[in-house]
This record gives C-alpha cells, sequence and structure tokens, in this order.
C-alpha cells in the first residue's frame, strides 16, 4: 500500500525554471495563469463595485456568499470526482431528492403497516438525508466499478432515476412546511439556510466545513494521493496497489453527499421541498470546477480552484441581477466566461509544457531539447 | 467466464434491486402514462374508444391537476385515456401525437408545447381525422385544432395587478419577477401587470427579472434585489412559485410584514400563504374547469361529428384573497 503514495504523481509538477530570461518571464506568466480565478474573481468584484454602490457592502458580500455556499459544496464533491477521471451528473437531483426526503420526513412520515406517523428530530431529518445523498453515490460507485458503466452514461442514468424518484415519492407534488411544530419537537430545520452563527449564516459555514474537509482529503489524506494517482494513470495506479475500485465508490458518495447538503440547505432556506429541486446544478458545479483550473480528464486541480469557480459565478450572477441585466445576456455572459476559463487552461497548459522543455533543456545540456521536449 | 460466486451474488442483488426499483417506477406509470380501463362500460351509444391526454410535464402541480381532471372526466364518460406529458419539447410532443395517431385515439386533449412548433403535429392529427382540444395554451393557428381552451391570462392578470394596487394604496415602489421569458404566457401577464399599474405614476417599478417560473431562482434574485431596493413595498410575480421564492426571501430579510406579494395561477401553496397573510392574492386559472370541457366538447364531437362550441374559448380567471381563499380547492373552485 504505501508504494501507492510514493508512485503517485505529485499535484502540481513545478519543475523548477532556469533564472534566464525566458525562464523568468515563464514563471511570471505561469503565476498569472495559476491565479487566474483568483484575478478574475477580483476584476468582478472591483467591477461591479464600482457600477453599483450596493454590490461592495458587508450585507451584500455576505448574501452573494450565502447563494454561492450551495454550488460551492457541490464543487467540491464534483472536483473530487472529477479528480479521478470521472464525472457525476447525478448532483443536481440528488439535490432535489434530498429535499424531498427532507419533506416527508419533516411532514410526517407515515408507516403504513403500523398506521403510525413518525416525526424524527431535525438533526435525523439532516443525517437520513445525507445517508440517502451517499446512496445515490453508492449506487454511482457500483456502476462505474462493478459494472465497468463509464462515469458519464451511469451518472446520466442517475440523473433521471432519482429525479424519477423524487418525483415518485413526492407525487410530483412540493412540501410546502418544512418548518416542523413545537409539539413534535422537530422545529429548527430552517436553521441550516437562515440561521446564523457569530453573525455568519450557517450556509456560509457549512460551505467552509466541506471545503476544509475536502482540502485535507487531497492535499494530506491518503485518499487525496490515490484520487490524484487515478486521474493520472488509472493502470499504473492500481499497479501501484490503490485500491482504485474502493476509492472510486468512496468518492462518489463523498459527491453524493455534498448535493444531499446543498439539497438540504435549498430546502431550508425555501422551508418547503419541490421535487425538481436542482436542475442543472450538476452544469453549474462543473463550470466551478473547471474555471478553477481543474482537468476534465483527471489527475489536475484544487478545492480552492473549484470554490474559486463558485465564487466567480454566483458573484458575476448577482452582479447582473443587482445591475438589473436582461436574463438572457446574464445566460450569454456566463457561458463566455466558462470558454474563456477553458481557453485559459489551455494557454496555461502550453506554458508549463515550454516551461518543462525549457528546464529539461537546461539540465541535459544544450542540443538535446527536441528529446527532452518529447519526453514530456 | 469464472464469476467469483461472491461477486455473483452482489451482482444478482443489485441488478434485482434495480429491476425492483425499474418494476415500481413501472407499477406507478400506470395511472400515467398506461392505458387504463374505463370505469364505466360506456355512456352513449358512440362513446368509448382511447382519448390521448397530453400535457407539459406531471412535475408541476398545474399540469398535474390539469391531467388528472381530463383522466378523470374521460374515464366517467366511459373512455380509455392515455395520459403523457411532452415537457414542453417539441419533438416529444410529435412522438406522442404519432402514437396517439396509430393508437386510433377518438380525440386528442393537448396542453402544448409551443405556439408556432405544434401547428405542424395538430395538422397531422387532424388530417387523420383525429380531432385536437387544446387547453390551456393556444396555437398561433385557427382552424385546425377542434377548440383552444384556454384561461384569460390578460383579465386575470389585470385582476390580480388591481389587487396589488389596492393591496399598495397606489403608491410606493415595486419589484416585478417575470416567467420564463420565450414562454407566451409570461408576456401576457406582464403586459396586463403593467397595463395597470402603468395608470399610476407613483407606483414605481425598480427592478425587473425573470426567473423561469422558478422558486429558487426566485428566492435568489429577491434576495439580490433586496440589496439593493430594501426599502420596496410589494412584489408582484408572473406565477405563484415564484411569488413564494419572494417571500422566502423576504421572511429572511424580514420584511415580510411590510412587502405585499402578488402571484398567479392559485397553486394551492400560494393559497395557504394568502391564509397565513404572507400573500396577498393569486390569481386562479381554472385549469381542472377547462381540462373537463376540453373533454366533454371532445365526448360531443365523437358522438355528433362536429363541434359542439366555437373554437377559440377563453375563460375568467378568479381572484383569490383572504377573504375568498376557503372556497378554492386544487385550481378550481371547490
Amino acid at each position: 500500500m504505501s508504494t501507492a503514495n510514493a508512485s503517485a504523481p505529485a499535484p502540481s509538477p513545478t519543475t523548477p525554471l532556469p533564472a534566464t530570461a525566458e525562464g523568468r518571464r515563464l514563471r511570471a506568466m505561469n503565476l498569472l495563469f495559476e491565479l487566474r480565478a483568483f484575478i478574475a474573481l477580483f476584476v468582478l468584484i472591483a467591477v461591479f463595485g464600482v457600477l453599483s454602490d450596493s454590490y461592495l457592502t458587508w450585507d451584500n458580500l455576505v448574501t452573494m456568499t450565502r447563494h454561492v455556499a450551495i454550488n460551492a459544496i457541490l464543487a467540491v464533491g464534483m472536483l473530487m470526482v472529477i479528480l479521478k477521471g470521472g464525472i457525476d451528473l447525478s448532483v443536481g437531483s440528488t439535490v432535489g431528492l434530498a429535499g424531498v426526503v427532507a419533506g416527508v420526513l419533516l411532514e410526517g412520515l407515515r408507516i403504513g403497516f403500523l398506521d403510525v406517523v413518525v416525526y424524527p428530530p431535525v438533526w435525523a431529518v439532516v443525517v437520513i438525508a445525507l445517508a440517502v445523498g451517499a446512496g445515490v453515490g453508492a449506487i454511482n460507485g457500483t456502476l462505474v466499478t462493478r459494472f465497468n458503466v463509464a462515469p458519464f452514461i451511469a451518472t446520466l442514468g442517475m440523473l433521471y432515476m432519482v429525479r424519477g424518484a423524487a418525483l415518485l415519492i413526492s407525487d410530483g407534488a412540493t412540501y410546502p412546511n418544512l418548518g416542523g411544530s413545537p409539539e413534535l419537537g422537530n422545529t429548527g430545520f430552517d436553521f441550516l439556510g437562515s440561521g446564523k452563527i457569530v453573525g455568519i449564516p450557517t450556509a456560509i459555514w457549512l460551505m467552509v466545513l466541506f471545503a476544509a474537509a475536502g482540502s485535507f482529503l487531497t492535499r494530506k489524506a491518503p485518499f487525496g494521493r490515490w484520487l490524484y494517482a487515478i486521474g493520472g494513470n488509472e493502470r499504473a495506479a492500481e499497479l501501484a496497489g490503490v485500491p482504485v475500485k474502493k476509492v472510486k465508490t468512496r468518492v462518489y458518495m463523498i459527491s453524493g453527499v455534498c448535493a444531499a447538503m446543498a439539497g438540504l440547505i435549498i430546502a431550508s432556506e425555501l422551508t418547503s421541498a419541490a421535487p425538481q429541486a436542482g436542475e442543472t446544478f450538476e452544469l453549474n458545479a462543473i463550470a466551478a470546477v473547471v474555471i478553477g483550473g481543474a482537468s476534465l480528464m483527471g489527475g489536475r486541480g484544487y478545492v480552492r480552484g473549484a470554490l474559486v469557480g463558485a465564487f466567480v459565478i454566483g458573484f458575476l450572477a448577482d452582479g447582473l441581477v443587482i445591475l438589473g441585466v436582461s436574463t438572457f445576456w446574464q445566460i450569454v455572459i456566463k457561458g463566455a466566461v466558462i470558454v474563456l476559463a477553458v481557453i485559459l487552461d489551455q494557454a496555461q497548459q502550453k506554458v508549463q509544457r515550454r516551461g518543462a522543455a525549457v528546464a529539461a533543456a537546461v539540465a541535459t545540456g544544450p542540443g538535446e531539447q527536441p528529446a527532452a521536449r518529447a519526453a514530456t | 467466464m469464472k464469476v467469483h460466486p461472491k461477486r455473483m451474488r452482489f451482482t444478482v442483488l443489485v441488478a434485482a434491486a434495480m429491476s425492483a426499483l425499474a418494476l415500481a417506477a413501472c407499477g406507478s406509470d400506470d395511472d400515467n402514462a398506461a392505458e387504463s380501463t374505463p370505469a364505466a362500460a360506456g355512456g352513449g351509444g358512440e362513446a368509448g374508444g382511447l382519448i390521448s391526454i397530453i400535457t407539459p410535464s406531471a412535475d408541476n402541480p398545474f399540469f398535474k391537476a390539469e391531467a388528472d381532471a381530463a383522466d378523470a372526466k374521460a374515464k366517467e364518460l366511459g373512455y380509455k385515456t392515455s395520459v403523457a406529458s411532452h415537457d414542453d419539447d417539441p419533438n416529444k410532443q410529435s412522438e406522442l401525437i404519432d402514437a396517439a395517431i396509430s393508437r386510433k385515439a377518438k380525440a386528442i386533449v393537448l396542453d402544448n408545447a409551443g405556439a408556432d412548433a405544434s401547428i405542424g403535429p395538430v395538422r397531422k392529427a387532424k388530417e387523420a381525422g383525429i380531432p385536437v382540444f387544446l387547453i390551456d395554451r393556444e396555437i398561433n393557428a385557427t382552424g385546425i385544432a377542434t377548440a383552444q381552451i384556454v384561461s384569460n391570462n390578460a383579465q386575470g392578470a389585470s385582476l390580480g395587478a388591481q389587487d396589488f394596487v389596492k393591496a399598495l394604496d397606489g403608491k410606493g415602489k415595486y419589484v416585478e419577477l417575470v416567467g420564463k421569458e420565450s414562454d407566451t404566457n409570461a408576456g401576457v401577464r406582464s403586459k396586463g401587470y403593467n397595463d395597470v399599474i402603468s395608470q399610476y405614476p407613483d407606483l414605481k417599478k425598480v427592478a425587473q427579472q425573470s426567473a423561469n417560473w422558478d422558486q429558487q431562482e426566485a428566492f435568489t434574485k429577491m434576495e439580490t434585489i433586496l440589496q439593493r431596493n430594501r426599502d420596496i413595498d410589494g412584489v408582484i410575480a408572473g406565477n405563484d412559485t415564484m411569488a413564494l421564492g419572494a417571500v422566502a426571501a423576504l421572511k429572511s430579510a424580514g420584511l415580510l410584514d411590510k412587502v405585499k406579494v402578488v402571484g398567479f395561477d392559485g397553486s394551492p401553496d400560494a393559497i395557504s400563504a394568502i391564509k397565513k397573510d404572507q400573500m396577498v392574492a393569486t390569481v386562479l386559472q381554472p385549469a381542472a374547469l377547462i381540462a373537463e370541457m376540453a373533454v366533454e366538447q371532445a365526448d360531443e364531437f365523437v358522438k355528433n361529428g362536429k363541434a359542439s362550441k366555437p373554437e377559440k374559448q377563453s375563460i375568467d380567471c378568479e381572484l383569490v384573497t383572504k377573504d375568498n381563499a376557503d372556497e378554492f380547492g386544487v385550481f378550481a373552485r371547490l
């Protein structure tokens, strides 16, 4: 097992560049690219801040961050799936299902053969909904690992099945009253979406919690190194002893839990749960991950990048609403930002390859450059 | 091929679980997509046969009420029914109409997938000798469908706007949440609102956004709009789902007491919000009534071979306020 850690490629292969003019230039460009999502975010905040005096206020920043939290939590899970070279299209449907499960439980679960109605406490509702999310992930993982269904297809199938399940459970209707009642002792669900801890909304704390956990898992834990290893070269990782199937299944379960959490926050904000909630959320999460610089091929990307990606999307969307820009333009601009992010990513790849070639050429001496380039 | 017994067991288990799921799905499909036998065996001499009911989606209570009402009425009159949804996809709608033609349906009751995109499929059905009764949404052509029975969105919007103006005493700042901008009804309702409200110069619209008929989107956009305009007095929304999203945002901002919210559709959730003083009013579209009318007219057409009513029929909407909220059920007067 321990050999796996050693043989896994480093998350970020930064080759030392020579102190020549070209080396310095490449290094500067590289840094700019690395930070491009952050730069984009600051530019956004600055531009909207100038255009509207209600944008750059503490209150609005908190509100926007709370809006971002939903997509950010999804993006943390999505990033980990994408790191291992997969994709999870079922998260949007899981958002809807988790809300519906919370709705059923909070409005009273009728157990037919006992003829009783059970009202579980809020903490149990949250745990059960998260477990349902993990269950969806487990099915995704099983389809991918045991049945060798391509992740895109497996999770696409689950996108429909999970949405269908949410509609079947709710019979297409919305659960309108998730407030609970004091007599039944199940009040307090609205805390997730509307509550505050030391002045900061709970949803933001949850985002921080999920991001920190994701960051720890990917950067510090063996699990993370395995993820990068599988995403980099699955066969090599397997030969090196990485428990590929276990890691893959776990990562879909994590993504399912993230999606369920997002679903609970939405249901809590609205104190109602609709089975249609979360439609196309999977695409927002993928967009955040891509803007954050991850590669859809796997093996490259960071939690912090996905987080910033979610902030870029959210702060842009809310800024356009504050300015009163037409919905049609909002959609166009969002699409353009995603495409631009990928173009920049390609450019960065080019600079990094060039940088690697220059470094290799210096290391092996002049004249060897073509061979070094071929090796990268 | 050798299979490890343990893995085999697991595989079988998963396969069994999945087929159980699929079966469960098919089971409840029965009330929706599959044919159901008539409750009563034929009323009049020529009644009976299949009525195909096609609506946009089953996951919206409005369309569900419509489909349920048509289904119940058709069975009551002695028909078999087939209920399906096209999910606002003109292509899927066309396929469903093809299916109805090949199954020799006696009539099609259709809530269509687009005023222009639906003309072709409806004509196709007419040429195959199947009368089409459009409900809820019109198409941009006459003489093809046997009937086009819609609720009067313009009249409804005007009702809603008048009550909105009354609730605001004819002055103040307000926000309009518009439906999906590609949807005809979104435009008709928005125009209906503005025709009334523009007569009151002291009412100022400070923001207008589309929230795509969606509750969560309305919630997010409303919160963002409130960042710039905390001093608003009212919100008028193109449907109830968006109105309820706005209610949630206003509640979390602590503004629900002073901001008046008006919606459209008359959904059960909105009516309960009106009873709790969270919304001022909504405009009820008699979806169930319209669906029943369409089936009754289809029945008459089957029996007499000709339409009993003019093609274009517009049914008035009703205003639901706290005073009369108890009189309404699921998209219908009780």
